[in-house]
């Protein structure tokens, strides 16, 4: 008798076990490389912060309060990372951009600093979803379908008299698109870093270099807006010419 | 005693087995996303069903979720006031008072912050709190879920849209949220101006609403767009008419109520509140985040000459320097008829969105 309770008690107790048992996926598949590029924004020889004070070389004081910015079609030859990454410092950190691929591939790399007039007036809502292009992803970064995408914003607070005072009173917006002023980028010699989980290209971004490249400064108190509007041609064009001249590989 | 054995075991496999149980097969929902809109991404443990969506819009209009069975969500976010509250500061059960006003639920299956301070990331984190507030609802989860679990037909909806035998509060809120991400409003007149503008076909009721577009609605958006004009759209842009940020837009030179910061800590986002859709916007009254406009000229007042500088204002008010954006009474009367073409009556009067 009490060797049959046993029995049955295996054998329930057997049942129960197979009977629930999950479907298990063999887990043998590779994951796909990740490859990531991430954007370090600096103040010459400092990590820049948003909303921390940096000097500038007339001796004011600035604070960044938002850096974004869309590096679009990042490639090498056939090979495309991504369709477009969107750089925001504030809310996404220093991730610029996460594709899959092998960094064998791109041993060098093209991209767009700013969106392609091909794609610069397209209905924002009909990118794919995890496009950065998608409306939902774009957020402020886009005006609306006729002038397209801001391709770089740079937002700041700056405090023009050099005094004891803190008084940031100063704002600085410079909001750059247009077809116009695209740009496009060329890092050559790239160098990838093995993360284990991914390989990464680390860039910098030199807010220094943005606003004193070589004989283009520029001087916060005078030049402090633009919305790439009629009658604010050159600063626009700078901005951008200084932007593209301050990211680079770090 | 064999039996009883037996009995035990068997129960045991059934009871180990209970998810091979019959089920109830959910109908999914399909959302009526606007063609001019993108996407709404939906969290993949809360997928939209028909018999959820059912379930949230009753409990939404339920007032057993608050403690003296007084109160419900629409008490506070009423389908004629856009989903808000027309008093400056609602009044919970116990005849408290907080210090925001309640805020218009449009379109929130696209944001990605809620409550002014944005301290909830999700819409299911969100419906968690009002009932548990002191100042609300002031209910215990336990206490309601028992008042639901009463009550068959809550039941049965719970079985039809969770299968589930047991109610709980997280499942009370995913179908709240489900309720909510179908509150979205694209049918109103400035929708057809956007789509007119940007070369979007146009439907056969489009056509019609376009007729009655007038040269000072057109007008008015020239100006709520204009760089030199009013300068509304860095924030309230695109098919939502909002961005998705904090901001700091010249309220007050001194806060009493320091927003986001209370999340982050951080002074830098002192004074900075979630940046609202301006759809509706004819029925939301009062305005902003303490409710101290009580009409849309005033709003436009405060745009226009009303900015007080402060240290996080935002740098896209680009005329605090001068106190706003100085606008005459002719172009405050324009700027007033365009934010009038973005109310939705399809919206408010939606059958599908009133008590059941
Ligand atoms: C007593 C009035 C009251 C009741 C009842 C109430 N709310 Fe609210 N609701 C508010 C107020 C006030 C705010 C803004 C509070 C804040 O920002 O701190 C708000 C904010 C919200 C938001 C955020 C919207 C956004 O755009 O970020 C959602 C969603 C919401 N309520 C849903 C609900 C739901 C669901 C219920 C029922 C479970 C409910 N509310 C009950 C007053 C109320
Ligand atoms: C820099 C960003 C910014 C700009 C530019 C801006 N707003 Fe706002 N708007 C906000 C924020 C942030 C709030 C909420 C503030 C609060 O409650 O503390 C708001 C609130 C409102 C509200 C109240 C909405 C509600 O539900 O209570 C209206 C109406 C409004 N804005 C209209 C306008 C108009 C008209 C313009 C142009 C004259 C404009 N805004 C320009 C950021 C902005």
């Amino acid at each position: 008798m009490r060797k049959f309770k046993q029995v049955v008690l295996i054998s329930l107790a057997a049942v129960t076990f197979f009977s629930c048992k999950e479907e298990q996926e063999p887990d043998c598949q590779t994951e796909p490389a990740k490859l990531r590029v991430t954007v370090q924004p600096v103040f010459g020889s400092e990590t820049l912060y948003l909303d921390s004070v940096y000097s500038t070389v007339e001796g004011y004081d600035v604070k960044f309060t938002d850096l974004k910015f869309y590096m679009e079609n990042p490639r090498n030859g056939s090979a495309v990372l991504i369709d477009a990454g969107l750089f925001d410092y504030r809310e996404r950190g220093t991730l610029l951009m996460e594709g899959e691929g092998s960094y064998l591939d791109y041993s060098s790399m093209n991209a767009n600093l700013g969106v392609h007039s091909s794609i610069n007036h397209n209905d924002p809502a009909a990118f794919d979803n995890a496009s950065m292009l998608n409306i939902a992803n774009s957020n402020d970064m886009h005006w609306g379908w006729n002038p397209g995408y801001i391709f770089v914003k740079v937002e700041a607070k700056v405090d023009t008299i050099a005094d004891a005072n803190p008084l940031f009173d100063h704002n600085v917006v410079f909001h750059i698109g247009k077809d116009e002023n695209f740009q496009t980028l060329t890092f050559s010699d790239v160098n990838w870093s093995d993360q284990g989980s991914h390989h990464e290209l680390p860039l910098k971004l030199d807010m220094e270099t943005f606003l004193q490249n070589g004989a283009e400064t520029i001087d916060l108190k005078n030049e402090y807006t633009s919305h790439t509007a009629a009658g604010q041609e050159v600063l626009s064009m700078k901005v951008m010419v200084n932007f593209k001249a301050a990211l680079t590989p770090y | 005693m064999r039996y009883l054995f037996l009995f035990v075991g068997i129960t045991v496999i059934f009871m180990a087995c209970k998810k091979d149980k019959t089920i109830y097969v959910q109908t999914p929902y399909e959302l009526k996303i606007p063609s001019h809109f993108p996407d709404m991404i939906i969290p993949i443990d809360n997928p939209m069903t028909v018999e959820g969506v059912e379930l949230g819009r009753k409990l939404f209009y339920e007032k057993k979720l608050s403690g003296d069975n007084t109160q419900a969500c629409a008490t506070c976010h009423a389908p004629s006031a856009g989903f808000s509250d027309p008093e400056q500061f609602s009044t919970g059960i116990d005849g408290l008072q907080g210090d925001r006003n309640s805020m218009a639920l449009i379109n929130l299956g696209w944001n990605t912050s809620f409550f002014w301070d944005g301290r909830s990331k999700t819409l299911e984190e969100q419906i968690i709190q009002p009932v548990i507030n002191p100042i609300e609802m002031h209910e215990e989860w336990k206490n309601v879920v028992g008042k639901l679990s009463a009550d068959i037909e809550y039941k049965n909806m719970f079985f039809k849209a969770f299968n589930t035998d047991e109610i709980d509060s997280l499942q009370a809120a995913k179908a709240i949220a489900q309720f909510l991400r179908t509150l979205i409003s694209g049918e109103s007149k400035f929708d057809v101006m956007y789509k007119f503008e940007n070369n979007l076909s146009l439907s056969a009721n489009d056509q019609v609403i376009y007729q009655t577009i007038t040269p000072s609605e057109w007008a008015g958006y020239d100006l709520f767009k204009s760089l030199n004009g009013a300068d509304c759209f860095h924030c309230h842009n695109g098919p939502l008419m909002q961005v998705q940020k904090f901001s700091n837009n010249g309220l007050d030179a001194a806060f009493t109520d320091i927003g986001r910061g209370d999340v982050t800590g951080d002074p830098n986002d002192y004074g900075k509140f979630k940046v609202p859709t301006l759809r509706n916007i004819a029925y939301t009254a009062p305005y902003m985040h303490d409710g101290r406009f009580s009409t849309i000229d005033e709003v436009i007042e405060h745009y226009s000459s009303g900015i007080q500088q402060s240290s996080t204002i935002d740098p896209l008010i680009e005329y605090a320097f001068q106190g706003g954006v100085q606008l005459d009474a002719f172009e405050k009367d324009l700027l007033k008829q365009f934010l009038m073409t973005l109310s939705d009556e399809n919206f408010v009067n939606n059958p599908d969105f009133q008590e059941p």
